[in-house]
């Protein structure tokens, strides 16, 4: 199945909840959903097409909202669904009950962009080490790392 | 009662850091938890602040050992944004350097394994012939591991005819070695009982789990990037992907021995047909606003590159997801129900790359100048340092 037909069948069968749907060159496909269709749309693309393997999903700060981009592949493609949601309260339904191998990447997004992943079973910090400080998401454009003062016994006293 | 053992961040049995939690029953495991970011370093976050170029020589260092994965899947999603063709020379040396690392990367791994599983003469054979690989990459790039091959727009070094003549020899000396591997990673009984039916993955659970690379194949699922998604040279090159369907590390190990002996047609077709011409053309210093997504077949994996573009010299976004992430919710469920002393063993069995999972964290050096010191006034620089230190009286402040 080539892509032009995939993206048909998809907007047929999903209507108005598919925004955009393009093909960017062989083997690549990028689809926009709302964040409220996203789990619908992905239940829909693993059961019809076979898109059981999420390869990873991507953050993205637009600085007015958080892009997400889910990269779906399945044997002859890979898919990415793309949705955004406010930068005030990012809040996005967790993929787990549909694809149980995504829970390390939603753990990965709200560690790294502060995206609460709602239903997520796990939802401790992944990467974070112990002492952390609360509010601190790297990966947003407006964080900027600030180098604690080092506390050096014998040096500066 | 429930007793919980930690293995990690810092164990003998691991290579690298990372935290495992093992619940057990007696001397089987009943759930495992896995804690990470011991060795995050902000590569994507330093991403953002280089340029095309330089990010060339970041993401070769993400990895020690699929380095030139990590670049090709970052270059070959640059030169897409920037629209080059690159010459077909440039393509098949670019392949060439990643199957020999496949091989360098599957005879490491073949050591681990047979050390793991308390065969250390393999480990030397393995380790030995290895070191032939190694060779090969000498010959062509300079470098033993980070080979600074790929540019935009193709390769930096050209191959001669004497090289090729060089490396079709080391070619079935390979050969014939992995051919003795393959005999005793499947018929050596002792070897054989001990790896069969250790750290099970169903099928159904390794694509639930979006496991990637030889642990899938050796579930029995023929996923391979290099023939779902041809890059570089692949969609001219004849090769099979090999599957292996006991799901357990005696299957992941003979799903490499056979991936090594496919590497090796590969290596020569590459060589035998190497196109003439140019191995490069010249890039443009800005890229195009513009977004994709790059995958490649690691020796581990699949390895994915989302890179997005905003018309200047430097990223936007550069994610990178390298295999061994990818593979750790498929080893928690290997890790279910099996014996604590078959922990190494299955852990190493998805060939582990924790520097490479992981990304993310501050580095803590103090920078500075260097300088060079003796080792006499070092040591005078060290007993200084802890008089004028006073520990006791801070030890508040310093704990350790």
């Amino acid at each position: 199945m080539n892509e032009q037909s995939l993206m048909e069948e998809m907007q047929k069968a999903l209507g108005t909840k598919v925004a955009e749907a393009a093909s960017a060159g062989p083997r690549r496909i990028f689809v926009r959903v709302e964040p409220g269709d996203l789990f619908a749309t992905v239940k829909y693309l693993r059961d019809r097409f076979n898109f059981t393997h999420l390869s990873t999903i991507t953050g993205v700060d637009r600085t007015d909202a958080f892009e997400l981009l889910y990269h779906l592949a399945n044997e002859n493609c890979i898919l990415t669904v793309r949705t955004r949601i406010s930068r005030t309260e990012p809040v996005i339904p967790s993929l787990t009950p549909v694809i149980p191998g995504a829970v390390l990447y939603e753990r990965e997004i709200q560690d790294m962009f502060g995206i609460k992943v709602e239903g997520i079973p796990d939802s401790r910090p992944l990467l974070w080490s112990d002492d952390w400080p609360e509010g601190n998401y790297p990966l947003r454009k407006d964080w900027t790392f600030e180098r604690r003062p080092e506390n050096i016994p014998g040096e500066g006293q | 009662m429930k007793v919980t053992i930690p293995i990690g961040p810092q164990h003998p049995a691991l290579k690298e850091p990372i935290s495992i939690r093992l619940s057990i029953d007696g001397e089987i495991i009943t759930g495992a938890d896995l804690r990470l970011g011991y060795n995050h370093r902000g590569i994507e976050k330093l991403a953002e602040t280089k340029n095309y170029t330089q990010n060339i020589y970041l993401v070769e260092r993400i990895c020690g050992i699929c380095s030139h994965s990590h670049t090709t899947c970052y270059v070959q999603g640059v030169e897409k944004l920037m629209g080059l063709e690159v010459p077909k020379r440039g393509l098949y040396i670019r392949t060439l350097i990643a199957e020999l690392e496949r091989v360098h990367s599957h005879l490491l791994w073949l050591g681990v394994a047979g050390h793991e599983a308390g065969f250390d003469t393999f480990f030397m054979y393995t380790w030995r012939d290895r070191e032939v690989v190694m060779d090969m990459l000498e010959i062509i790039s300079g470098n033993r591991v980070h080979y600074a091959m790929n540019t935009f727009g193709g390769v930096r070094r050209d191959i001669t005819d004497m090289q090729k003549k060089k490396m079709l020899d080391l070619l079935d000396l390979l050969r014939k070695r992995t051919a003795y591997y393959l005999s005793i990673g499947s018929t050596e009984p002792t070897f054989v009982a001990r790896i069969t039916g250790v750290g099970k993955l169903p099928p159904e659970k390794a694509v639930s789990l979006c496991a990637v690379g030889p642990v899938l194949r050796a579930s029995g699922i023929p996923r391979d990037v290099r023939k779902d998604d041809p890059y570089a040279a692949y969609a001219d090159v004849p090769f099979d992907v090999c599957t292996f369907d006991t799901c357990d590390v005696l299957a992941r190990v003979v799903v490499r021995v056979r991936e090594l002996v496919e590497s090796y047609r590969i290596i020569e077709y590459l060589l035998l047909n190497l196109p003439a011409g140019e191995i490069s053309v010249k890039a443009p210093r800005k890229v195009p606003a513009g977004e994709v997504v790059s995958r490649y077949e690691a020796p581990r994996g699949e390895n994915i590159h989302f890179i997005k573009s905003n018309d200047t010299d430097k990223p936007e976004r550069l994610k990178v997801r390298a295999p061994t992430l990818a593979n750790y919710p498929a080893t928690l469920e290997m890790l279910k129900n099996s014996f604590i002393a078959d922990v190494p063993l299955i852990f190493a069995a998805i060939d582990p790359c924790i520097c490479c999972a992981e990304r993310m964290v501050e580095l803590n050096s103090r920078g500075g100048a260097r300088e060079v010191v003796s080792m006499s006034q070092l040591r005078k620089m060290a007993d200084a340092f802890y008089k004028k230190a006073g520990l006791k009286k801070k030890a508040g402040t310093w704990p350790l």
